[in-house]
């Protein structure tokens, strides 16, 4: 296990740069997420770290070695693919053994540790198995433990859920966090997904065109945005941004509610909603519809829970209200954040 | 739903009046020679005389008591044998080397399947005169660095001209190999080599355990069809030698010809292309059965 440092490191390919000064730093038995759209420089900062990318720019630093320079498999690192990178024609087994057997370890280690990382992740049935005969779920699995076997110091993971199914993902999610929790590797975790960014990751590094916008615990990301690209691309749907001259203001749809529902006299801030369309989801309503009234007249989204008795009249505007508290700020030109200073009682440490 | 039968009947007879200009065209260009052979080989037919008498396996028994079809076999084995593995070896390792990134690639990918696109005969009588005892260059090369100091025979000399022959199939053909096993190598997924070198893999094992392993499936079933083909060849060894010197290059279906319009035994000629027939038959069925396997594994 070791702490990863990630020293201004930059990547010019001939034709874009496709990371650009990111500086970072994965704390030993940390789970770290880089989250971005495709195209963000997310896998090649990954890339990057497991030395099949050479840097421009700046340093990689695994535990107390500079690596930049060195070979992948000088690093002890492993690294689980998007597509798991199995080999069609060997076992569960060889496959798992991979990384002992080209290292020459004796069979008696390797059936040993072979035995041990296919229990971690319940394979130990399948192990005669070949990729084909396996499901995705499985294949993961074997990736898994393949890259867990030789001890690493960091582990890699490039979308490794990206390719399963939605149901699929979700009890892999799970599986793979209470697993990470067991080992308690370092571990830096690629993802466009922002749910399963959320749901792994101790703090999550969000990326754009290169550059990291923001790096947070998954609440300070979600409640304190540093500017509106984070606001919009965290939640689903993103948060409501209302320009007024030079300041924005954002607030989450399900921190956007019917000013009944706030007691009297608590701290909000009104706003009239006219709502055109009611999205009906089970647990909750996606209504769709305009801020009006004194702010300048813009689309704006609210997520009643179905709990709450509601029934919005379509069309005519109506009393809405967010928390002050709820309520952010954003520099209209730049998209900064006015106050970014989080609560302390909302600090949450990356590994408590 | 009234005309549903009618004009199934319709579709039908217009399916039949399609395929049977190729239905008779195949019975008329591969059906009825193949059957003639058979019953040639049944019947003493020489020269002047096409009517010859039924003789039932008579002419089998000769082909398989006489040296003549042993010693074409033993050839026939010699140069499938020495063509084939030369070509896939040599278009493996040149493959591999295509495969990298290099400046030239492209101008290096077109040379080297220049071979397979001249044509047999261009090729065979450019060979032939670089073969030359005498005015060849392969010989002034030779006697040049000093490696000889007299010409060699190579298409005169029973001992050489086997030799010869399989360097010219080997230089013509080799290019296939190159193709095929090219194909399958650009197929495999750089992942695996990317975790492999994360996983400690030195060049050496990554060629090893995953390339080889990746490629064998094509690289078998090339050689096979290689085999195959080369079984067969023809032209190759008769335009360089004539099956020559003696019967040192007479592969079995220079025997075929030589049985048939030399000595004009149109009977043994018809029995030696069944029993050639029957071993590529055999050929053949391994063939399909390696497909099969190698389709069951996708």
């Amino acid at each position: 296990m070791a702490r990863l440092e990630i020293r201004q490191v930059s990547k010019i390919f001939a034709d874009h740069t496709a990371v650009s000064d990111v500086s970072l730093t994965v704390n030993d038995g940390e789970f770290l997420v880089l989250l971005g759209p495709s195209g963000c420089g997310k896998s090649t900062l990954l890339r990057m770290i497991a030395g099949l990318d050479l840097p421009t720019y700046g340093d990689i630093v695994i535990g107390d070695r500079v690596a930049t320079r060195l070979q992948p498999k000088d690093r002890n690192i492993a690294m689980v693919f998007q597509n798991y990178a199995l080999y069609p024609h060997l076992t569960v087994y060889e496959n798992i053994a991979f990384p002992l057997r080209v290292r020459g370890a004796d069979s008696r280690l390797v059936d040993e540790k072979v035995q041990w990382a296919a229990g971690l992740v319940g394979l130990s049935k399948l192990l005669k198995r070949k990729p084909r005969q396996m499901s995705g779920g499985e294949r993961q699995r074997t990736a898994l433990a393949r890259s867990l076997v030789r001890d690493p110091d960091v582990f890699l993971l490039d979308e490794p859920l990206s390719n399963l199914d939605a149901k699929l993902r979700h009890s892999a999610r799970e599986e793979l966090r209470q697993f990470q929790d067991r080992v308690g590797v370092t571990s830096v975790y690629v993802t466009h997904d922002q749910v399963e960014a959320m749901g792994l990751g101790d703090r999550i590094v969000v990326m754009q065109a290169g550059t990291v916008r923001q790096i947070g615990t998954p609440e300070e990301i979600y409640q304190h945005p540093a500017d509106t690209f984070v606001a919009t691309f965290m939640g689903s749907p993103p948060m409501n941004l209302v320009s007024q001259g030079d300041v924005t203001l954002g607030f989450r749809p399900e921190s956007f509610l019917p000013e009944g529902n706030y007691p009297a006299g608590s701290d909000i801030t009104r706003i009239s909603f006219r709502v055109h369309r009611v999205e009906y989801l089970g647990g909750d309503r996606l209504l769709y519809g305009h801020v009006s009234g004194n702010l300048p007249e813009t689309p704006a989204i609210a997520r009643i829970p179905s709990s709450v008795a509601y029934s919005p009249v379509l069309g005519s505007e109506t009393a809405f209200a967010v928390a002050s508290g709820d309520l952010r700020r954003f520099e209209t030109a730049s998209g900064k954040a006015l106050s970014t200073a989080v609560p302390a009682s909302e600090r949450r440490l990356a590994h408590a | 739903m009234l005309e549903t039968r009618a004009a199934l009947e319709g579709d039908r007879t217009l399916a039949y009046a399609t395929l049977a200009p190729s239905v008779v065209f195949l019975v008329l260009l591969a059906g009825v020679p193949t059957i003639t052979v058979f019953v040639t080989a049944m019947q003493d037919i020489g020269m002047g005389d096409m009517s010859g008498p039924y003789v039932g396996f008579e002419n089998f028994v000769w082909a398989l008591t006489s040296e003549s079809f042993y010693t074409a076999l033993w050839n026939t084995f010699i140069w499938v044998f020495g063509s084939v593995s030369i070509e896939m070896v040599l278009g493996l390792g040149l493959a591999l080397l295509l495969n990298k990134t290099f400046a030239v690639r492209g101008i290096a990918r077109a040379v080297i399947l220049a071979p397979y696109l001249v044509p047999t005969v261009v090729a065979v009588l450019t060979w032939r005169y670089m073969f030359h005892d005498i005015v060849g260059i392969i010989n002034a090369g030779l006697i040049a660095t000093g490696l000889i100091d007299k010409p060699l025979l190579w298409l005169n000399s029973e001992s050489l001209a086997m030799t010869s022959v399989i360097l010219v199939g080997v230089w013509k053909f080799f290019p296939f190999a190159v193709i095929a096993l090219l194909g399958i190598l650009q197929a495999i997924p750089q992942e695996q080599y990317e975790a492999a070198k994360i996983d400690g893999a030195s060049s050496m094992q990554q060629f090893w355990r995953i390339t080889l392993p990746y490629v064998m499936p094509v690289f078998l079933l090339t050689a096979l069809l290689r085999t195959i083909w080369t079984f067969h060849k023809f032209e190759i060894i008769y335009l360089m030698t004539g099956g020559g010197p003696l019967d040192a290059t007479t592969t079995l279906p220079i025997l075929v010809y030589l049985k048939a319009f030399t000595d004009f035994e149109f009977g043994r000629a018809a029995a030696v292309a069944i029993l050639t027939f029957g071993i590529l038959g055999i050929l053949l069925g391994l063939y399909f059965m390696l497909i099969k396997r190698a389709e069951a594994r996708q």
